[in-house]
């Protein structure tokens, strides 16, 4: 697959302190890429290297194949789109006011504004005043933006992290949909639930480093003890690992009709996540 | 390298619908005109009355309107968004100074009907108020980007206004104190004193050193608005 971001011994160094060190990885054409670290890991300063926003102390960042400092040209900022956490909008005009201005900026028809608000949830609230809306709505708005003029790579910096589940939902689907037609998707978050549910693959980023890098599935896997969980109609659990003495046991319980359930005991990316850095996902 | 005026146009649609919904701004903006009313009651008024609020216009309006609404975009972080859109830093910059430029002209012209300013040569001040103009605007400019928020750039503009605002009356104390001399090489004096020979009857050919200080005034400002904002499009 081809790469549409290539980041090699990325180093950025703040007034002495290293945000990153050592970064590496590529991210294919029409993948979506999950970021994932806690608070302060360097997420939003890689976003930032890899938006033009900010300049890498050393070490390479490439987006569609030039060096990140040459994107500040029209071309390539009409191929991406950011939605960062200190994106603001014009809080005395209303939605579709703020949209309308993006719509010119990008040269894109006024009609996106629908499909783009349509995406969020939000179609039959633009008239309204964006001083009036409430957090979730406002992150919503900000996503419709990023999204009008249906750029070829996204960067989104915790999309989701203000909303409620069900919005959390409409726009995870919005964003498979976007992918679909092609769209990448370069996604932050610590939400681990949401990055097992989108992401082709995860890198996991602490203190500045790419602790593991894989697909979701592949980092479970590897991360797994190989035990299943039974669960039975006693209310006892038994936990099995393979071989052919766990095999007979699981037999008998069948046969004996005892199983009331049965669980894979694989670890979600947040556990992985712990158990690799000793940190917690906040 | 491409330019768009339908993003210059966006920009100053977005501000303009923007500025009129601002009640700190709105009414701000006629206080210049109070004093084009007050040099209307003398019926033959010296071209320094006009003055008092022509300058009051550069600093109250033009300085002080570009400051407030490119201070407001760092302080609400719409800035950000709208250098990372393909708008280039000319075409944001032009978009920004639109709504400016334009209130600036109508108060002017308003305040000269109001007062009964009539330059004897149209043509020639008004090409000093241009550059007048451009060196208030980039002045604006370049406070917006140095402010975080609007009442910080109000706050950062007192100074200003006292220099360039009222600094038509401190001609008195150049004469007094000779240290203060340089401040005769201000693009406001240079205005009035450009305005004052026109209207005894001096031509380009004897105001082109005044037009010429104004426009390098201009022009450093300028130069200074397009380092301090390539600067801030990066995130340091």
């Amino acid at each position: 697959m081809d790469s549409i971001i290539t980041v090699s011994s990325l180093v950025k160094v703040f007034a002495n302190q290293k945000a990153l060190e050592d970064v590496n990885f590529n991210v294919g054409h029409g993948e979506i890429f999950g970021f994932l670290g806690p608070s302060g890991s360097g997420k939003t300063t890689t976003i930032k290297i890899l938006t033009g926003q900010l300049h890498p102390t050393d070490g390479k960042a490439e987006v569609f194949g030039v060096p990140t400092s040459a994107l500040n040209s029209p071309y390539y900022r009409k191929k991406f789109g950011v939605l960062t956490d200190n994106s603001g909008l014009y809080e005395r005009l209303s939605i579709f006011d703020n949209l309308k201005l993006y719509c010119d900026l990008y040269d894109v028809p006024v009609r996106r504004i629908d499909e783009a608000l349509d995406m969020v949830n939000l179609k039959a609230e633009q008239k309204k005043i964006v001083s009036k809306l409430s957090k979730g709505m406002l992150q919503r708005v900000l996503l419709a933006r990023t999204l009008l003029h249906e750029p070829d790579l996204l960067f989104l910096d915790e999309p989701t992290a203000a909303l409620d589940p069900a919005n959390s939902q409409h726009i995870h689907e919005g964003l498979r949909q976007l992918n679909a037609k092609g769209t990448t998707i370069f996604l932050t978050t610590h939400d681990m639930q949401e990055a097992e549910d989108l992401c082709d693959r995860v890198a996991l980023l602490n203190k500045g480093r790419v602790q593991l890098l894989d697909q979701p599935k592949a980092l479970r896997r590897q991360f797994s003890d190989a035990t299943v969980t039974v669960e039975l109609r006693d209310g006892r659990a038994i936990i099995l690992s393979t071989g052919p003495e766990a095999a007979e046991t699981m037999h008998t319980h069948m046969v004996n009709n005892e199983v009331a359930a049965i669980y894979t005991n694989e670890p979600t990316l947040g556990d992985i996540f712990v158990e690799v850095t000793g940190r917690e996902l906040i | 390298m491409t330019y768009s005026l339908r993003r210059v146009y966006a920009i100053f649609q977005k501000d303009l619908k923007d500025v009129l919904k601002n009640m700190f701004i709105t009414t701000s903006l006629p206080v210049p005109l109070v004093f084009a009313l007050i040099a209307s009651r003398d019926p033959n008024p010296p071209v320094e009355a006009h003055f008092m609020f022509i300058n009051l216009v550069l600093v109250m309006i033009t300085a002080f309107l570009q400051s407030a609404i490119i201070a407001e975009e760092k302080e609400k972080n719409t800035l950000r968004g709208l250098m990372l859109s393909p708008a280039t830093t000319l075409e944001i910059l032009n978009g920004k100074s639109l709504l400016t430029f334009v209130f600036t002209i109508v108060t002017i012209m308003v305040g000269a009907a109001i007062s009964g300013y009539e330059p004897a040569n149209l043509w020639l001040v008004a090409v000093a108020f241009l550059f007048s103009i451009f060196f208030y605007l980039a002045l604006g400019t370049l406070i917006g980007l140095y402010t975080k928020s609007m009442m910080e750039a109000s706050v950062l503009l007192m100074p200003i206004l006292l220099v360039f605002g009222f600094g038509t009356m401190h001609r008195a104390f150049i004469e007094e104190y000779a240290f203060l001399s340089f401040t005769e090489y201000f693009p406001n004096i240079q205005l009035l004193e450009l305005a004052e020979n026109v209207q005894t009857g001096a031509g380009i050919a004897d105001v082109w050193p005044a037009l010429t200080i104004i426009l390098a005034w201009s022009i450093v400002m300028f130069l200074l608005v397009i380092i301090v904002f390539k600067r801030r499009e990066i995130d340091e």
